[in-house]
């Protein structure tokens, strides 16, 4: 690399004085947080840990032999020579690992594109597992991380998924509505709440249980938006019991608050009671909305108005006041490994695509942009972009 | 001058015919194309003019891509003894005539070709043939077979190439079960046949993908100035505050070339219904003020949210009559910041030669007719270089302001339909011009023409909305695009899709 302060090189080429001050001033706040952008967008920062501060969360690489003396250097740098972006190395006995991150600007507002290299600098053949830290709450599949609806960052291949799951909570991709229910009699106050499935998307629940268990399992609703019937019937699914079709309003009216009883059973033996809400097929209403759900003991005689009115909660396993303060995501953030063996003084490297502001990830299965794509698209506009 | 030729054209120019005199000559001398032109005096004036110093030559504007083509032909060693192409099968003749017509087509699309001198005849020359490829990385590799045996061959290099394959196969060295698989494969197309144009129409694909990759469309639209690349089209997205086209609008003059260009817009049209002088002088500043944008930006095309500057009242014309002149000049001119419906109209324009319009899609259903209906359809619908179709100058419908053109579509042709959903996916169906629907008695807008459309039982489920419509039937070489691009194509469903409503 040159010895040559990127800014300064910028400097001799660059016919556009606004943008150039920009990058200069990022330039030269080296040994801190370092930013990073394509034109025209808000900036990504990568910070004096070497970590990925998204606004959707932090994003930290390591490798297994991290320890004391690990601690990143980060600079910035220009790609290309025009690209500006964040590069942190760190060494970890005889690995060298550098992470370099820039603003790949794809349609609509681009993405973060973020490199592990990793280098063998002694003389001896080494093994060890590069993990991608993650933030809570999202959910990590075979090629993405997905946060809600968003796929916030794209794996590379061969990815090996090591996620903590909590006791219970939503894995889906609804969103959470609070205060969006005016129930009209007395009542659970979660039937203020609900999660709404914007789109058709299904609403997700799972409980640990013990496998092959049995369980009494009651969802609540309360529609408050439409007045009339057939306008949101959904389709109930519970583990083990005979799915419910639902149409709230035709069964208890606007605003009436309303619950369904399945006998549940952990019929697959995984451990976990899978509980789904989806919208019914034609319906006018496609977004499926949930307010409660109790999981009871299988022998407990219920009287679904006493549980309606939050009277039962005393003997309910759990309470999930659904979209309230106190529900919560499946997942408990995780870690995706990489096992790495790497001959004598040899390389390997791993790309991700990070979700920047306003943005999601593209899905690695439905596009074709590839690392040499995202940098030549980087580099082009770079290039020819300038400021009236 | 006659009066269906006054829209200026991007080539095969004819000054004394087509565009004003001073614009010819400032294009003839600013392009230098000038020896291209019939006639002495006009050649003369060409040398002695100097274009004025705020005139845009539209023909720069179109991107003008180097593009890279490697080519070669796949033989079995000589004698040919039984199997196809047979033994009376004359090879010299053959080869000579497709090198020769695959340089005139290259020359035509300004295509480099780099031809392999000697045919391909065994599994070294293959991999050699190979390596080059590899190496030099050319847009795209064109093969021309000469045996079935080379369907192997063609297998392999349909893998391992890394770049866009057209395989011409002519007839007499296929059958069916050769190209089955292959010619349904991404990134390959497959040309069985005897018909060069259709071999052209592969190299045509090529060319439109670096048109699209060397295009920086200007989206018009906002507050926001930022840039992006399409996925797979590879084309720059500069966003634009809108504000800037009605203040370089505003400073745009009445000079000799808007002129001119209104004066000559008005005397080709078949009939001028509501605009007045100054609607032109304004429809022609909108359209001098594109032009200013684009080069300014060192971009090819755009799309502006016309209807919100028309609604907040910035300019005093909606840039409909404008676009229809930019559409005529192969430089795509889109509307309502529909990105999309640009990237279709970039589609017909880089890849047919030829404008489209996006539109609003109405159902006619007393007769099951798609009409397709907007205010900025181009003249020269059989292409860029042919002669204009009959207009008639009206104002835009929706506001009654400045210039909009009712193109008259041929009755009885066919047109085709594509709205790229995204760059991953695009709309493709096809019909045929029934009739062209006047404002009044309809309302809506005023190029309205009505389509029968094919394979479609129901004009209702037509997907799609600002689908771009463009006369001809080209649904196989805008599939075959796709194909070697990698792009989704779908079709509007043939049977009724939805289920019947309850009362």
């Amino acid at each position: 690399m040159s010895t040559i302060h990127p800014a300064s090189a910028l400097l001799r080429r660059s016919r556009h004085p606004a943008i150039l001050l920009l990058i200069i001033a990022t330039c030269l706040s080296t040994a801190a947080a370092v930013r990073f952008a394509s034109p025209g967008f808000a900036p990504s920062v990568m910070d004096d840990q070497g970590r990925l501060a998204e606004e959707w969360g932090l994003l930290q690489v390591t490798l297994s032999e991290s320890g004391p003396g690990a601690e990143p250097s980060v600079t910035s740098i220009l790609l290309d020579g025009v690209i500006p972006a964040a590069q942190a190395r760190s060494q970890h006995g005889p690995l060298a690992m550098t992470l370099t991150a820039f603003r790949s600007p794809i349609w609509p507002a681009g993405v973060d594109v973020l490199t592990a290299e990793i280098e063998e600098t002694g003389e001896a053949p080494a093994r060890t597992s590069l993990a991608l830290r993650l933030p809570d709450n999202v959910r990590v599949g075979a090629r993405t991380v997905a946060l809600g609806a968003r796929t916030v960052v794209a794996l590379p291949a061969g990815t090996h998924a090591s996620q903590a799951t909590r006791e219970w909570g939503w894995s889906d991709d609804a969103v959470s509505m609070p205060n969006w229910a005016r129930p009209s009699a007395d009542c659970d106050p979660a039937f203020q709440n609900i999660r709404a499935g914007m789109g058709g998307v299904p609403i997700l629940y799972g409980f640990k249980v013990e496998p092959k268990s049995s369980l009494t399992v009651v969802l609540g609703f309360c529609e408050s938006h439409w007045a009339q019937s057939g306008q949101r019937p959904m389709l109930c699914r519970v583990e083990g019991a005979p799915p419910q079709e639902i149409d709230p309003i035709a069964r208890w009216g606007q605003h009436r608050p309303g619950a369904l009883l399945f006998n549940a059973r952990d019929a697959n033996g995984d451990g976990k009671l899978d509980v789904a809400v989806l919208p019914q097929l034609g319906a006018p209403d496609q977004n499926p909305i949930l307010n409660a759900i109790w999981l009871f003991p299988p022998t407990a005689s219920l009287n679904l108005d006493q549980v309606i009115a939050g009277r039962l909660n005393g003997v309910a396993i759990r309470r999930v006041d659904v979209g309230g303060k106190e529900d919560q995501c499946l997942f408990a953030g995780g870690t995706v490994e990489y096992s790495v063996e790497l001959p004598a003084r040899g390389k390997a490297a791993f790309t991700f695509l990070v979700a920047c502001q306003g943005a999601s990830a593209p899905h690695p299965d439905q596009s074709v942009w590839t690392l040499e794509k995202l940098r030549a698209a980087a580099r082009e506009v770079w290039q020819g972009w300038r400021q009236p | 001058m006659k009066p269906e030729s006054i829209l200026p054209m991007r080539t095969s120019h004819h000054c004394h015919s087509c565009i004003s005199r001073r614009q010819c000559l400032q294009i003839l001398s600013s392009a230098g194309v000038g020896l291209a032109m019939s006639g002495n005096l006009v050649r003369g004036l060409a040398q002695s003019s100097k274009p004025a110093p705020d005139f845009v030559d539209p023909d720069k504007l179109r991107p003008k891509p180097k593009i890279r083509l490697d080519a070669a032909i796949l033989q079995q060693p000589r004698p040919y003894w039984l199997g196809w192409p047979g033994t009376a099968y004359d090879l010299d003749a053959r080869q000579q005539e497709y090198r020769s017509s695959l340089r005139e087509s290259c020359q035509r699309l300004g295509i480099d070709v780099r031809e392999e001198a000697k045919p391909v005849e065994d599994e070294a020359g293959l991999a050699a043939l190979l390596n080059g490829v590899k190496g030099r990385k050319p847009d795209g590799l064109l093969v021309i077979l000469q045996h079935m045996q080379c369907w192997p061959w063609a297998n392999r290099l349909s893998k391992e190439a890394g770049v866009p394959l057209i395989v011409f196969s002519p007839i007499g060295t296929s059958f069916t079960g050769h190209v089955n698989n292959i010619s349904r494969q991404p990134g390959v197309h497959v040309v069985s046949t005897l018909h060069w144009p259709a071999v052209e129409n592969g190299l045509r694909m090529i060319r439109a993908r670096r048109l699209f990759e060397e295009s920086r469309i200007l989206w018009i639209r906002g507050d926001q100035r930022n840039e992006t690349v399409l996925e797979r089209l590879g084309t720059k997205v500069r966003a634009v505050p809108r504000k800037t086209f009605n203040e370089l609008f505003d400073k745009m003059p009445v000079n000799e070339e808007v002129r001119d260009l209104a004066a000559d817009f008005r005397r080709g049209a078949r009939r001028v219904v509501e605009p007045n002088e100054e609607d032109g002088l304004n429809c022609v500043r909108a359209y001098t003020a594109a032009k200013r944008l684009l080069a300014d930006e060192q971009a090819n095309a755009l799309s502006m949210d016309c209807l919100g500057m028309v609604g907040a009242r910035l300019v005093p014309t909606p840039p409909c009559g404008a676009w229809t002149m930019l559409q005529d000049q192969g430089i795509t001119a889109g509307c309502e910041a529909d990105l999309h419906g640009a990237t279709s109209m970039m589609l017909t324009s880089y890849l047919l030669d030829r404008p489209g319009y996006m539109n609003d899609p109405v159902a006619e259903t007393a007769r099951n007719l798609l009409i397709v209906s907007h205010c900025t359809s181009g003249t020269r619908l059989n292409g860029f270089a042919q002669k204009p179709s009959p207009y008639i100058l009206r104002s835009h419908s929706e506001s009654a302001l400045g210039v909009a053109v009712q193109v008259l579509w041929p009755v009885g042709e066919k047109a085709t339909l594509v709205r790229f959903r995204n760059p991953n996916e695009l709309i493709l169906d096809t019909g045929t011009v029934v009739s062209n629907v006047d404002t009044p008695p309809a309302g809506g807008c005023r190029t309205s023409v009505e389509l029968k459309m094919d394979d479609i039982e129901d004009c209702r489920d037509v997907l799609g909305f600002h689908q771009v419509v463009t006369l001809g039937d080209h649904r196989r070489i805008i599939e075959g695009f796709c194909q070697l691009y990698g792009i989704n194509v779908v079709h509007s469903p043939r049977y009724e899709s939805h289920p019947k409503l309850a009362a």
